[in-house]
Parts: C-alpha cells; sequence; structure tokens
C-alpha cells in the first residue's frame, strides 16, 4: 500500500520530482566535485612546484674537508673514498620509506676541464634520464632533465641518455658556447686532470644562473676525466613533502631526542626532515639536508592552497545544503492540500510524514546517484584542463556526499511537514492558508 | 499601483518569498565571494611566491662597482608596492686569522634579507650592531664557532683588481693573487729592480694546507724566482714544490698577474673582530659564506659604498619583471639587470596553473549555484498558478500578469543581489585573512554585476512557468488540474 502510494506521487507529479531531483543532482555534483578536488588539489600542486628544482641535497659527511684530503691523495686512497658517495647507491634512494614521494633525483660530479682554447671551465658530470632498474623490480628514469626544467635549449637538446652513441654528448653553458663560438653539433676535446675527451656539442642551454659558465656531460664521461670512477660528489633529490609543522621542527634538531611515539609520527609522515633522516640512513656517509629556499616556500604555498579549497569548497556546501532544504522546504508546503485531505481521511500524521519522507528521500536517493557521477565529471574536468592529469577518485567521498544529502533532505522538509501537519485539515483544504 | 501590487504580494507570502530570497542571495553570496577572491588570488599567492626569494638582479656593467645611489635610481623604475625588497651585496673574499681559512664574506643589508630571501634559518639572531656576524653554518661548523665567540677576519685587496692602468716601471712594488688548492687564495708581494727582474718576494700561502703548499712561503722556494723577469714559467724558469703543484701554479700566476700596489696600507689589508650573533642554515651555498652589515664591510675593504649585486625581489608577472628588466637597461647604461631564471619561470608556472584553478571552480560552482537558484524560483511561481488563473478569469492580460511576475522577480533579484554582494564580500574577506593573512581589495564594480546577474537569473526563472501558467486555460487552473 505504501509502496503504491509513494509510487502513485513520483508518477502523479513527474515533474516536480524531476525538478527536486535534478536540484538534488546539482547539488551533490557540486558537493562531489568540490571534495574531490579538495582533496587531491595538494598533490597536484606540490607536482606543480617541482618546477623548482630539488628540494633535498645530499653530500658527504666531511664534504668541508674535502681540500685537507685532497693533498694527501698520494698517500693511499683510503682517506678519499670517505668524501664521496657511491654512485651504486644513488638507487637505494628508491628503498626507503618515503620512497614513492621521490619523484627525481641526480648524482652529481665535478672537475676542472680544459678547453681546446686553453680555457678552464667546470665540467658537472651527472644522469639525464637515466634508467634505473630496482631490486624492487620497478623501472624508472631520473635525471636532471626533471631537476632542471627551467633551463632554455637555445640550441640542440637535453641529452638522451638511453640513445645509442649519447655518452660523448655534452651541454654548454650559453655563457661558454658565447665565449668559444661553439654551437651544437660541433666536436671538441677537453682535458681533465686524468684524461681527454673527444666530445660533441648535443646542445646549449641558458639557465640565467651560475651555470651559464658550465658544462654539462654525462657521469661517467667526467668520471673518466677526473679518475673518479663509481664516486659522486653529491645528489639532488626532488621530493613530494609534508608542510613542516612544530613536530618536524623538533625533530629536525635532533630525531633522537623525541619520544618514541613522536619519533614514529615523524618518521611515518613525509616531512623534509623525515625524509632526509631516511635517505642518510640508506646511503653510506652522507648527510642529507634540506633546500630551504625551495622546502620552505613550498610548505608555505601548499597549505595556502589547500586552505583556500577548503574554504571554498565549504562556501559551496553550504551553498548547495541550502539551496535542495529551500526547494524541498517548497515542495513540502506546496502540498499541504493534499496532506489535508490524508489527514481528512484518517490518516495518521506518523503515517503521512512516512510517505511523504519515503517520497523524497527515493526523489534524494536518484538525485545524488546522478549527482555524484555529474560531479565526478566535473572533477576530472577540472583536473584534466588545470594540471593535466585526473583526479583521484576518493572512496571516501560517496558516504561523504550521501549523509551531506540525507542530512539536508531531511532537515529541509521535516520542519515543513511538521507544519503543515499541524493546521487544520478543513482550512488547508478551503484553500484559505499557506 | 504596479509597485504596491508586488510589495503587497511580497509581504502577504511572507514564508515563501523569504525563501525565494533566500536562495538568490546564496547565489549572489557565491558569486561575488567567489569572483573577488579569484581577482585577489593572484596578488596574494604572488605574494606567497616572494618566499622563494629574488627574482631579479643587479649587477653592474662591465667590471665596475654599483653604488648605493645607482642602484637605487634604477630602482624607481618598479612601483613601490611591487618592490618586496631589495638587498645589496658586496662579496669578498676574507680569511680568518686564527684558522688562516679563506671564506667568502658578503657586506649587507640585514633588514632587507630577511625580505628577500625570508627562507633563510638563522639560530641566534641577525647582526644589528656593528661588528656583528652571521656565520654560515658550514663556515661554523668548519671552524668551530658557536653563537657568542669571536671571530677575527682580515682582508687583503685583490691586487688584480687594483687600478690596471699603472704601469709595471722598473723598482715598482708589486701585489698580486690567485686561486690555490680549494679556491683559497695565495698571496705575493714583489719588487722588482731596474732591470724589471724580481730583486724580493714574498708569498702568503698560509690558506694552504701547511705540510705541503703551506711551504711555498719558505725562503728555501721563494728564492729560486729572485733575478727571472716576468712572465716567470712553472717547469721552466722555477720548479714546483713536490705534492703542491696546485699551490705552484697559484703562486706563479699570482706573481705573473701581480699589479703595483696604490698604497701600502691597502695591500696589507685590514682586520675586523667580529662577535658571531647568528648561524644560517639553508641548505644552499650561502651555508659556507660570512655576512656583516654594510659598515663592517666597508671597514674591512677601505672603500665605502660598493656594491656587486643588488637582489630585487619583486611581485609581479612575468612579463611585468621583462619590462622592468628592459626600462632598467635602458635608461641605465651602467647596471646590467637580470631574471633569476629559476624563480621567474617556475613561479609563472605554478601560478598560472592556481589561477587555472580558481577560475574553473569558481565557474563550476557559479553554474551549478545558478541553476539551483533558478530551479527554486521555478518551484515559487509553479506553485502560484492558481493565483494566475484566478487573476486571468478576472479579466487580467497575458501581459500584465507577466509583468506583474517579472517585476517581483526583478525586485526578489535586485534585494538578493545586494544581500549577496554584502554578505559575499565579508566571506571573501574572512578567507583571506584566514588563508593569506591580509584583508582584501574592495571591487566596486562587482557591486552592480552580482546584483545584475541575480536580478536576469531571477527574472529568466519566473518566466518560464510563468508562461506556462499563462497558456493553460484558467478554469482548469482553478479547478486544481
Amino acid at each position: 500500500m505504501l509502496f503504491r502510494m509513494i509510487r502513485g506521487a513520483l508518477f502523479r507529479q513527474r515533474g516536480k520530482m524531476l525538478l527536486i531531483a535534478f536540484t538534488i543532482a546539482l547539488g551533490a555534483s557540486l558537493a562531489t566535485s568540490m571534495i574531490n578536488v579538495m582533496l587531491d588539489v595538494g598533490d597536484k600542486v606540490n607536482q606543480e612546484l617541482k618546477t623548482y628544482g630539488a628540494n633535498i641535497t645530499v653530500k658527504p659527511k666531511d664534504s668541508t674537508l674535502l681540500s685537507d684530503i685532497y693533498d694527501v691523495e698520494d698517500d693511499g686512497s683510503a682517506a678519499i673514498s670517505t668524501s664521496w658517495l657511491r654512485e651504486d647507491e644513488v638507487g637505494k634512494l628508491k628503498t626507503i620509506f618515503w620512497a614513492f614521494n621521490i619523484v627525481d633525483f641526480a648524482p652529481f660530479t665535478e672537475s676542472a676541464v680544459t678547453l681546446p682554447s686553453g680555457a678552464e671551465v667546470t665540467a658537472v658530470g651527472t644522469w639525464f634520464n637515466h634508467h634505473l632498474d630496482l631490486p624492487t623490480g620497478e623501472s624508472l628514469d631520473a635525471g636532471v632533465t626533471g631537476l632542471r626544467s627551467w633551463w632554455d635549449m637555445t640550441e640542440g637538446a637535453w641529452i638522451d641518455e638511453q640513445a645509442a652513441g649519447s655518452d660523448h654528448d655534452v651541454l654548454v653553458g650559453s655563457l661558454v658556447a658565447q665565449r668559444e663560438g661553439l654551437k651544437a653539433g660541433d666536436t671538441l676535446t677537453l682535458r681533465g686532470p686524468a684524461g681527454e675527451q673527444t666530445v660533441k656539442v648535443a646542445g646549449v642551454y641558458d639557465a640565467g644562473g651560475d651555470e651559464d659558465e658550465q658544462i654539462y656531460a654525462p657521469l661517467d664521461l667526467v668520471q673518466a676525466l677526473s679518475d673518479t670512477d663509481g664516486k659522486i660528489a653529491s645528489i639532488e633529490v626532488s621530493a613530494l613533502t609534508t608542510p613542516d609543522n612544530d613536530l618536524a621542527r623538533r625533530a629536525a634538531q635532533n630525531p633522537k631526542a623525541l619520544s618514541t611515539r613522536d619519533y614514529e609520527t615523524w618518521y611515518c609522515t613525509a616531512y623534509v626532515s623525515a625524509i632526509c633522516y631516511q635517505i642518510s640512513e640508506v646511503i653510506t656517509n652522507s648527510v642529507a639536508s634540506a633546500v630551504r629556499q625551495v622546502a620552505e616556500s613550498e610548505g608555505a604555498i601548499l597549505d595556502k592552497t589547500q586552505l583556500l579549497m577548503i574554504l571554498i569548497t565549504a562556501l559551496s556546501l553550504v551553498g548547495s545544503a541550502l539551496g535542495i532544504s529551500n526547494l524541498v522546504t517548497a515542495s513540502v508546503m506546496e502540498r499541504s492540500q493534499e496532506i489535508g485531505l490524508l489527514k481528512a481521511i484518517g490518516a495518521h500524521d506518523r503515517a503521512i510524514t512516512g510517505v511523504v519522507m519515503a517520497e523524497i528521500l527515493l526523489t534524494a536517493l536518484v538525485g545524488g546517484v546522478a549527482g555524484y557521477f555529474v560531479g565526478f565529471g566535473f572533477a576530472q574536468l577540472i583536473g584534466h584542463s588545470v594540471f593535466s592529469s585526473s583526479i583521484e577518485m576518493k572512496p571516501m567521498v560517496i558516504p561523504l556526499v550521501a549523509v551531506l544529502i540525507t542530512a539536508v533532505t531531511v532537515a529541509g522538509s521535516m520542519p515543513a511537514i511538521r507544519m503543515v501537519l499541524r493546521l487544520d485539515p478543513a482550512e488547508v483544504l478551503h484553500g484559505s492558508k499557506a | 499601483m504596479f509597485l504596491r501590487m508586488i510589495t503587497a504580494s511580497l509581504l502577504r507570502r511572507r514564508s515563501r518569498m523569504l525563501v525565494a530570497l533566500l536562495s538568490i542571495g546564496i547565489g549572489a553570496t557565491i558569486l561575488s565571494g567567489l569572483v573577488t577572491i579569484y581577482y585577489d588570488v593572484p596578488r596574494q599567492m604572488g605574494a606567497q611566491f616572494r618566499n622563494y626569494g629574488a627574482n631579479m638582479i643587479l649587477l653592474p656593467s662591465g667590471g665596475e662597482k654599483l653604488t648605493t645611489g645607482e642602484a637605487q635610481e634604477a630602482l624607481g623604475a618598479i612601483p613601490a608596492d611591487q618592490l618586496v625588497g631589495a638587498t645589496p651585496y658586496r662579496y669578498v673574499t676574507a680569511q680568518m686569522t686564527r684558522s688562516q681559512l679563506s671564506f667568502m664574506a658578503a657586506g649587507t643589508d640585514f633588514t632587507q634579507v630577511q625580505a628577500t630571501s625570508p627562507y633563510f634559518m638563522v639560530e641566534g639572531a641577525y647582526p644589528s650592531g656593528s661588528r656583528e656576524v652571521l656565520l654560515g653554518e658550514e663556515v661554523a661548523q668548519t671552524i668551530g664557532a658557536k653563537l657568542g665567540s669571536v671571530v677575527e677576519i682580515s682582508y687583503k685587496p685583490d691586487a688584480a683588481s687594483a687600478d690596471a692602468a699603472t704601469p709595471i716601471t722598473p723598482g715598482a712594488a708589486l701585489a698580486g693573487s690567485a686561486e690555490g688548492f680549494n679556491t683559497n687564495l695565495v698571496y705575493v708581494t714583489l719588487t722588482l729592480d731596474d732591470e724589471m727582474k724580481i730583486a724580493s718576494l714574498t708569498v702568503n700561502a698560509d690558506t694552504q694546507t701547511p705540510e705541503y703548499g703551506g711551504r711555498a712561503a719558505e725562503e728555501t722556494y721563494t728564492r729560486q724566482f729572485i733575478g727571472k723577469s716576468l712572465p716567470v714559467r712553472l717547469g721552466e724558469d722555477v720548479d714546483a714544490l713536490s705534492g703542491a703543484t696546485i699551490t705552484s701554479d697559484a703562486v706563479v700566476q699570482a706573481v705573473n698577474s701581480a699589479r703595483p700596489t696604490a698604497n701600502a696600507a691597502a695591500a696589507s689589508g685590514n682586520t675586523l673582530s667580529l662577535r658571531v650573533v647568528g648561524i644560517l642554515d639553508t641548505g644552499g651555498k650561502e651555508e659556507s659564506y660570512i655576512f656583516l652589515s654594510m659598515s663592517d664591510m666597508a671597514a674591512l675593504t677601505g672603500a665605502e659604498d660598493e656594491l656587486d649585486v643588488m637582489e630585487l625581489s619583486v611581485s609581479a608577472s612575468g612579463a611585468e619583471l621583462e619590462g622592468y628588466v628592459s626600462e632598467i637597461a635602458e635608461k641605465h647604461s651602467g647596471i646590467t639587470p637580470r631574471l633569476v631564471k629559476r624563480v621567474t619561470r617556475s613561479e609563472g608556472a605554478v601560478l598560472s596553473k592556481l589561477q587555472a584553478l580558481v577560475f574553473l571552480v569558481t565557474a563550476v560552482v557559479l553554474l551549478l549555484t545558478m541553476i539551483c537558484v533558478s530551479t527554486t524560483m521555478m518551484a515559487v511561481v509553479t506553485e502560484r498558478r492558481k493565483e494566475i488563473g484566478l487573476r486571468k478569469a478576472l479579466g487580467a492580460s497575458d501581459s500584465s500578469i507577466r509583468a506583474e511576475f517579472l517585476g517581483e522577480g526583478l525586485m526578489l533579484g535586485g534585494l538578493g543581489g545586494a544581500l549577496g554582494a554584502a554578505l559575499g564580500f565579508v566571506f571573501a574577506q574572512v578567507v583571506s585573512v584566514h588563508v593569506f593573512e591580509s584583508s582584501i581589495t574592495f571591487q566596486p564594480l562587482l557591486l552592480p554585476v552580482t546584483i545584475l546577474v541575480s536580478m536576469i537569473v531571477a527574472a529568466v526563472s519566473c518566466l518560464l512557468p510563468i508562461k506556462h501558467a499563462v497558456a493553460i486555460d484558467p478554469a482548469l487552473v482553478l479547478k486544481g488540474e
């Protein structure tokens, strides 16, 4: 009986019910899209901020004493090895707890080289898009191509390490190229402390900084020039991090001073200091430190963007909630005659409330489901047009939106139903009130 | 009469109209609030991006130095409200008298440093008085200095940069320097005899490793230079020190590049005792620098008002920055402005994404809210079909009914719009204060636009149901079918 009544009401008042379903769908889609975007905006903006380059540098523990050790090189190599990092350990970066957050990295080594003209420049050996097969079974390409995204290649292109014959390609800084008259495609001989190498200029870059006075070459080439096979001077790491808070700052001073519980919280959160700590654990004899210029600013911008999105989401949620409850209230008031009639023929208040609520909630269900999918589409639209990647579908959004829509619908209809029920059926039917 | 009918109808049906007004108000609030935020986001976010530090530098053209006056004059090209900070830097290589190690010393203005490089993390405090110094963490570790300890630094002018025009004449006293091991400087002073041959040579190799390069200062090594004419060739005229080829090479280079000393005092250099008030942690190259105030720097070098570079932090878009660069380059021939590409490029990329995000979010929210508002309006008007039928039965023309409802809609729209515009501004203000800790600028144009849009949305959403109601036979409507 109840079922027939509800079905009857839904079909008879198809137009009105459609309007309610439509409004609820709009509200639900707004809520879905905004919550989805809000939950994902941190990750997305974090990815964008990676254009600022590395936020962690890894150096040998006693790099400042390099000078003293260098002079005693003749005495034996045991003392020297401590002031370098090992190239074969670079892949270990991807084995730390927060390995997934490490976006890109590159090892560096430097050597003074002499050009054919007699001028001395610094040659920086590094990875460009080095292919790594990790013990975990993953494989990835890492290198400076991603870490120096602001460089302008005025001539030629980035070195593709995976292409055959690229092991003798170099990139030349714009100032060096200008002074020496070098162009892409030229060949020249570099003389280093431990040998000579004939190289081809693959490209000329304009970095707008000190790097314009340098030459960037594959790591193996510079290692051969300076006889430092397998040794690297530093590693730059670009990692997705969580903005620092008090705990992170205390931990950065001395992680050992934390209580066990704080230590675990800190270790298992992607704070830049925690990631640095974990890197130092896996790379022998290293100190990883945050590049404050990048790390601090990233934190500030991330915080602000997230807060902004939360507030905008709150506003749109309040807006859609009021919109829905408004309409539901209006639609209940409109049906005062019908309710009056039900009352006149002896229906209980509870039965009437049940029927009306069931109708509205059923409508809300249809509208909510439709709205969820439409809203998800909106979220993807925003993701693709702004960040060129899809917004992750978070399952927690579904119950959130469901609860929201139910609460709003009930809150919008209950007071109205109560009010209508309080009226005298005779008056309502006569049409003089409401 | 018309106005009275509308106001009467609005007042009589108070609760229903309140619903409509509320829904229009919400729509207008969202409209004005989000649009205000959208316009303010680039400015506010731009200020956040200034955390990345300087995005433009002023360099002297050629090998000259800048003066503060010249730099300040060039700053005139940039509006004061866009200039976050302008920090002068004077770089010299200074030596710690106790440890004999050389470090890069930077003279600067610490209040400006805090504006242009907000990411500097200082343990202790920035120097505020004279004879105070901020040490990079690496420097502090190397020399073992702590907060409160006193360091003594000395500076010997780089002879190569002294007046190169002074010709080298017989009997002249010369001074020179060159980078030795680990880019630490080796200093030499020498005198020539009447035949332009070296008469005496003193080498200061304190910066080198004592038992290797340090031996270059010993008389047993320097005496082989006596009687040789410039330029001296290593391996032919003189032998290298065993185990310290780099230092030997530096001594020869310093001798060959030596220039007449303008005055003896400048050559011997000045020494300052400075108290360590702060230790700097940046994770970058600044950690190996020593920072002191401009006046201390002047006392150290004996040269007033000389700058190597001026770092600027300007809150402006990429195109504006390019404009300032070309303007300064054109007007001030002594200054070469350059953009710090790493900062400007990345800022442009991220900022445009953020703006696009807020734009799209605003567009989606607005679209959905407006539809929401019009469905509510439709429901409210549809409800009044009976009233329309009655009017029609009493002989009212279609157009007069339409006009009345439209007027009602417009009035609701206007009221709701005004209410929403005010609430929206309050919302934007709350967001701005909470997120960016600064107040928002009021967009005067937004007030009429919000009201207008609300009126249009209200009117359009009234029209549709009225059209339906008017088209139907009044008898049917009144009967309630």
